[in-house]
């Protein structure tokens, strides 16, 4: 019994000890934590601050992980590409974006157009004196967004007339239509769906679509960032297009044209019907084609919390400032 | 009559040892993959690859410049994930007492059934619960001390959660432990003049201490393993170690989660290597636990 309590003992005694241990560990590490804090974050007093509130004034930067379609698009909005402050806090989605700058006073942040403000405790802020919404992003007031374009071949440079035809008549589902500006909005993409014509009354302009199309493949290229809003519209298409197939190879905005139009169009890589999120440039001309043009936007929203006062509107410069950490403090983006 | 018996013997036992094998090769199958993929980086015919060392050490995690340290992250997990164990070992013991000695039948039974149902919680469900209410707390906490966080997303946000998640695990174990010890080593005890007390502390807990050392490691596996709830509390910075509770946090696997649906390449792949790295941990930890309990078992010996 003697040999056996000594064991039973030291056993109690750890567990009491990591106890204590944990709590003291808790304590302590408040203690010492006042300490080095500051020296993150300049010292000097906000002295110009309209209206404070409490706690400091330092700055508090989210951003979305770097595999995130928002950030590329913020990002190449703002101009910059890896400069982002090693400071900042990364989230996972658009819903955590919104959950946990609504929890930070401090907080800046950027969400999709489509997120609920309110709700979240977000205060949307104007880009360069124009508030954020989708008459502003379809009108072109508001810039913080980007265009999502897109071309198809030459006139004539189709395989075969019927597919000529189809991607006539996908270019008119997703530009006109009721069915495809709802299937883009729905992914995402901001689009005025009211200005949309119901398929039905759109179709007797494209006789193709009423026969049996299985035996047709569109083929995709261009951007990745376009690649859930094209997937939504050609999904809802292929209902209401005799079942065509389609094939989507998303690689990146320089192939939307070069693919198409350019170079690689006669080769195996070659497409049906090209994408890009930007404007196609000069290089790339797109008179040739049978249609081009852009058939949404992608808007993106800087938030921070309800409870900021400091700012309203945000221009570019102000926000490389903020994400690149050359500004720290609310008190100066309010000046 | 006999023959055929011998023969259903015969085919249960293939049966049996066919499951067993399965399980096993599941395990194989799955060290083996994960460390073949995530040592691909790290090969020379790699496209962009990573050399092992600034890899292990690195202190940034920056995917968009294609900088990839684990360093900090490997520090910051071990850290949360034993703070948040040791946190409810305690309580899992004290409470795993409750339910197997002290208190009467029906409530035992009734706190048992809240221990499993706690359980069986989905970590999501963890998860939000935290975002919500643990990073308030924090963010209040912090506060008082004059301390700004994010939003009070921070590592003893993390470790707080981690606690509350591993205490479910580590107390049913214990119950069961507890339960297992015959009651006439506490009549014994009692009878030489024991105090109840000292029953509990140095009869019972030392009859128990394989079922708590297996609640303990199972605890700091889900510790280890849990990443969505994780993710939502922690901050996920860039740089570190973080040395302040207050200072927001990255575990490793939020770092395999985050955007893993989205990426390709290398920001895909590391992920693997990532993983690589939690299984030695993992495995390195659960070695630590049984060191330690030999130890004691040992010291319960007298050897």
């Amino acid at each position: 019994m003697t040999k056996l309590s000594k064991g039973k003992n030291l056993l109690s005694k750890i567990l009491i000890f990591t106890m204590i241990l944990s709590l003291a560990i808790v304590s302590f590490a408040c203690d010492t934590s006042e300490e080095p804090e500051p020296t993150d974050a300049p010292t000097e007093a906000p002295t110009e601050a309209p209206t404070e509130p409490a706690g400091s004034a330092e700055i508090h930067v989210y951003s979305r992980d770097s595999a995130s379609g928002t950030r590329e698009g913020f990002e190449s909005v703002v101009g910059f590409a890896d400069e982002l402050t090693d400071l900042a806090s990364e989230v996972a989605s658009n819903g955590e974006m919104a959950n946990q700058v609504g929890n930070d006073e401090a907080a800046i942040g950027y969400v999709s157009l489509t997120t609920n403000f309110e709700e979240n405790n977000l205060k949307p802020l104007a880009y360069n004196g124009v508030e954020p919404s989708v008459e502003a992003t379809v009108s072109g007031d508001y810039t913080l967004a980007r265009p999502f374009a897109y071309t198809t071949r030459a006139s004539g440079d189709y395989e075969s007339d019927e597919k000529e035809q189809i991607v006539e008549a996908l270019v008119a589902f997703l530009t006109q239509s009721t069915e495809g500006l709802e299937a883009v909005f729905d992914a995402g993409g901001i689009v005025e769906v009211s200005s949309g014509t119901p398929w039905e009354e759109l179709k007797d302009d494209y006789a193709i679509v009423d026969q049996d199309n299985s035996h047709l493949e569109i083929t995709t290229g261009g951007s990745t960032s376009v690649e859930k809003a094209v997937l939504a519209a050609l999904e809802s298409f292929q209902v209401h297009a005799g079942n065509v197939q389609f094939t989507m190879d998303q690689t990146g905005s320089g192939d939307g044209w070069a693919r198409v139009l350019g170079d690689e169009k006669d080769g195996p890589n070659g497409k049906d019907i090209g994408f890009a999120s930007r404007n196609f440039k000069d290089k790339e001309p797109t008179e040739d084609a049978l249609a081009s043009g852009v058939f949404c936007q992608d808007a993106i929203v800087v938030v921070v919390h309800a409870a900021n006062s400091y700012v309203d509107d945000v221009s570019k410069d102000d926000l490389y400032a903020i994400f690149t950490n050359a500004t720290t403090d609310w008190a100066e983006v309010a000046k | 009559m006999k023959g055929r018996r011998y023969l259903s013997d015969r085919i249960f036992r293939g049966i049996f040892l066919f499951a067993a094998l399965f399980a096993a090769a599941m395990i194989v199958l799955l060290l083996v993959f994960v460390t073949v993929r995530g040592i691909q980086p790290f090969l020379p015919s790699y496209p962009e690859r990573q050399s092992i060392l600034p890899f292990l050490t690195g202190m940034r995690w920056r995917a968009d410049q294609g900088v990839y340290g684990v360093g900090f992250i490997i520090i910051n997990t071990l850290v949360g994930s034993i703070l948040g164990g040791l946190l409810a070992l305690p309580l899992a013991v004290l409470s795993a007492i409750v339910i197997g000695r002290i208190a009467p039948p029906k409530i035992s039974q009734a706190l048992t059934t809240v221990v499993e149902t706690l359980a069986a919680i989905p970590s999501v469900v963890y998860g939000v619960f935290a975002a919500g209410k643990i990073t308030a707390l924090v963010d209040d906490i912090a506060s008082t001390f004059g301390i700004s966080t994010y939003g009070g997303s921070s590592q003893l946000a993390v470790i707080l959660l981690l606690a509350i998640m591993t205490y479910p695990t580590m107390t049913s174990l214990t119950i069961s432990g507890i339960k297992a010890v015959p009651l006439t080593l506490d009549s014994a005890s009692l009878a030489l003049g024991a105090t109840k007390m000292e029953t509990y502390f140095k009869v019972v807990i030392p009859g128990a201490r394989s079922s708590i050392f297996a609640g303990f490691s199972l605890g700091l596996g889900r510790a280890f393993g849990e990443a969505t709830a994780v993710s939502m509390v922690a901050g996920n910075a860039l740089i570190g170690p973080t040395t302040s509770l207050f200072e927001r946090t990255r575990t490793l696997t939020s770092t395999i989660l985050a955007g893993l649906h989205e990426t390709v390449g290398l920001d895909y792949d590391i992920r693997f290597s990532v993983g690589v790295v939690l299984m030695i941990i993992i495995l390195v930890t659960n070695a630590m636990i049984f060191g330690v309990k030999r130890h004691f078992d040992k010291k319960a010996e007298g050897k």
